[in-house]
């Protein structure tokens, strides 16, 4: 396969970079820079300014401030609430995208057609339509309460202004991504395998998850980790959508920088936050560099 | 037959007219610059421009909006105050809304017109709830007030106590804003701490912050709103600012709420509250309020025209318009008002416009709401 031979280490007589490689870092000088300058080295004297404690006797090194943030148990309930939903909407986008990648790599004619359409429609809708849209759709005396009225159904509480509601409007919004992540990655399972696994008499389920499912792993971690990066640090959806408290991490930063202003707190938790989205960020480059049959 | 007489006064007339004509034509543009919401720049434009227009041909104004834009109408005080330094033209004649002393050493400097009644004769009719300082010019007011749907609400509430009463009485139907979100659900929080401090608004200055004392003062207002937490809507499901409160009572999901005296008659007057709703404002201590001061720079590229808007803005007929178009108060005195446009505001006119400061009280004040109102840890 392809990424067989262009794997590290593939021709070992190699000495020296040949030139299209310098082309290609010569392209990559550019934007890297920019990252360098403009996003690394802030966030590196960010974090590196949160170790830096001022006391009235002077100022030391230390954790004090990271031990502020874990003594107090309001920040603690925000960060959990913070990484429950975000894990619990990242799961889901990515099980209703695999359902639809599923449906979309074993079927043919215009329906898929229109259904993949559909289901890349969110990626131009910005979180603050889908926010208001949704408060008067599943908001209380909204359209699907006037819905499920019509048919009998009464008793319906919303959604709105619960961790309920950001979770809907997160999977809604972050369909798209992991669709075509999976779809990719579906697209490299050979249908030879899938006959093979049928003519030896295997079910559906089995073929899913003994032959699918094992060759598009990385496929899975991938779409995985995408959402939970952005899910993860939002602000305008668990703004509108969400409860008062507890707060997602994103509008609680927001909150203690712009209206408390107390960047000093805010770039603590800011650091927090980075740690937490790192292992998935380690766990998505992991995936990425690591050599293996499919690449989506 | 042209005589000789005729000719030479023809001559002499054509010139001058001509002058007239170029003079008539010559219209002199005033340079206005608006930071705030859509709904005061469009009442600028489209009802404000063309009656200023009519009451003083040869006069006119272009609106700049800097909302949203840098530091807003500051950026443009800032430019004035640099253009003052090297003698040049600001460019600009009028700050609809602006606080002088944020563009710093301006006030000291002389860049901010003194407008008094003899260079402004309409400041003899100022509402004397309006805090006056020479060098602003208070001409629209708003205040948070009650907005309620009167279908469901049989006595509007007079006093703090009536609106806890009411939402104990009807779980789940009464919300107000969170406090950083908007004017609204903040003075709501700032009259529950006026609430529990003995009603007495100038308890609270902006220097008089010391955090032990705030802690105390602040947590008994905590008591307060923490008692009618679990009687709000959702059990304390606070909506995310002034519009997403007035979403809810549109929605019929609530009954009561605070809201901003504009944004509410707005509401009313276009039809998108239910034509049920009614506001009132608390007797016994009215929930907060201030309003906008408009600004001339003392080099104003027409100042005699900055001036003559500024008379127009405080003129009774656009201070009507300020009650009917945008939901404001005035900022001249009711009493140079209709008798009938007073009477129909009666509920809403506030005795007095209490004030809570910005900085530390209201830092606390906002961390204080979360950390003890909205979430539901259990706390020791």
């Amino acid at each position: 396969m392809v990424t067989e031979s262009a794997a590290p280490g593939a021709n070992p007589g190699r000495r020296r970079i040949p030139r299209e490689a310098l082309a290609g870092l010569a392209l990559v000088a550019a934007p890297l820079a920019l990252l360098v300058l403009l996003v690394l080295l802030p966030t590196l004297s960010m974090v590196a300014g949160t170790f830096h404690v001022e006391t009235e006797s002077g100022s030391h090194i230390g954790l004090d401030r990271y031990g502020d943030f874990f003594g107090d148990a309001y920040s603690v309930e925000n960060l959990r609430y913070t990484v429950v939903w975000t894990l619990l909407s990242a799961v889901t986008a990515v099980v209703l995208a695999l359902g639809l990648a599923l449906y979309l790599r074993f079927s043919d004619g215009r329906i898929p057609t229109m259904v993949h359409a559909l289901s890349l429609f969110p990626l131009f809708v910005p979180g603050i339509i889908i926010s208001y849209a949704l408060a008067r759709f599943l908001g209380p005396n909204g359209l699907f309460q006037l819905l499920l009225a019509q048919v009998g159904i009464t008793g319906y509480t919303t959604p709105y202004l619960t961790p309920i509601g950001p979770y809907i409007a997160f999977v809604w919004e972050n369909l798209p991504l992991p669709v075509l992540v999976i779809s990719a990655g579906l697209a490299q399972v050979s249908d030879h395998s899938i006959e093979a696994a049928r003519d030896l008499g295997a079910r559906s389920g089995r073929i899913l998850f003994e032959v699918v499912l094992p060759q598009i792993t990385r496929s899975l971690i991938i779409a995985f980790s995408l959402v939970f990066i952005f899910v993860i640090g939002s602000f305008t959806v668990p703004t509108l959508l969400g409860p008062p408290a507890p707060e997602m991490m994103g509008v609680f930063i927001q909150r203690t920088l712009g209206n408390l202003m107390r960047p000093d707190v805010a770039k603590v938790q800011a650091t927090i936050l980075l740690a937490v989205a790192s292992v998935v960020g380690v766990l998505y480059l992991v995936t990425m560099t690591r050599g293996g049959p499919e690449r989506p | 037959m042209i005589t000789r007489r005729n000719f030479m006064i023809a001559t002499a007339v054509t010139p001058a007219l001509m002058a007239t004509a170029s003079f008539a034509q010559d219209t002199r543009t005033l340079q206005v610059f608006i930071a705030g919401d859509t709904n005061i720049s469009n009442w600028w434009n489209d009802i404000v421009k063309p009656a200023f227009e009519a009451a003083h041909p040869g006069l006119s104004f272009n609106v700049t909006i800097t909302r949203g834009i840098g530091d807003g109408n500051n950026t443009i005080a800032q430019r004035a105050m640099a253009a003052l330094l090297s003698g040049t033209d600001p460019q600009v004649d009028y700050f609809e809304e602006l606080e002088p002393a944020s563009t710093e050493g301006s006030i000291e400097a002389g860049l901010w017109t003194e407008m008094t009644p003899a260079n402004v004769p309409n400041l003899a009719l100022i509402n004397p709830a309006a805090i006056q300082t020479p060098v602003r010019l208070p001409y629209r007011g708003s205040q948070v007030l009650i907005a309620y749907d009167s279908a469901r609400v049989a006595t509007p509430p007079k006093t703090f106590a009536d609106i806890v009463a009411w939402a104990k009485a009807n779980p789940g139907r009464f919300t107000y804003g969170r406090p950083d979100k908007g004017g609204s659900g903040r003075n709501f929080v700032v009259r529950a701490i006026h609430e529990a401090n003995g009603l007495d608004p100038a308890a609270f200055t902006a220097d008089n912050f010391e955090p032990a004392k705030a802690e105390a003062m602040l947590q008994k207002a905590w008591t307060i709103l923490r008692d009618l937490h679990p009687y709000t809507f959702g059990e304390g499901s606070y909506p995310a600012g002034n519009t997403p409160a007035l979403q809810l009572l549109a929605q019929g999901a609530v009954d009561m709420i605070p809201a901003w005296s504009d944004q509410a008659l707005q509401g009313m007057n276009q039809g998108v509250l239910p034509e049920t709703v009614r506001v009132v404002q608390l007797q016994d201590l009215a929930l907060c309020g201030g309003f906008a001061y408009s600004a001339i720079p003392t080099n104003a590229t027409d100042h005699a025209g900055a001036l003559t808007l500024a008379n127009f803005m405080l003129s009774p007929e656009t201070q009507i318009s300020v009650v009917r178009s945008i939901g404001g108060f005035p900022g001249i005195g009711w009493e140079h008002l209709p008798a009938e446009l007073k009477a129909e505001y009666l509920d809403v006119i506030p005795l007095s416009i209490p004030t809570f400061p910005s900085g530390d009280w209201q830092t606390a004040m906002n961390d204080g709401w979360y950390k003890n109102v909205a979430t539901n840890l259990v706390r020791d």
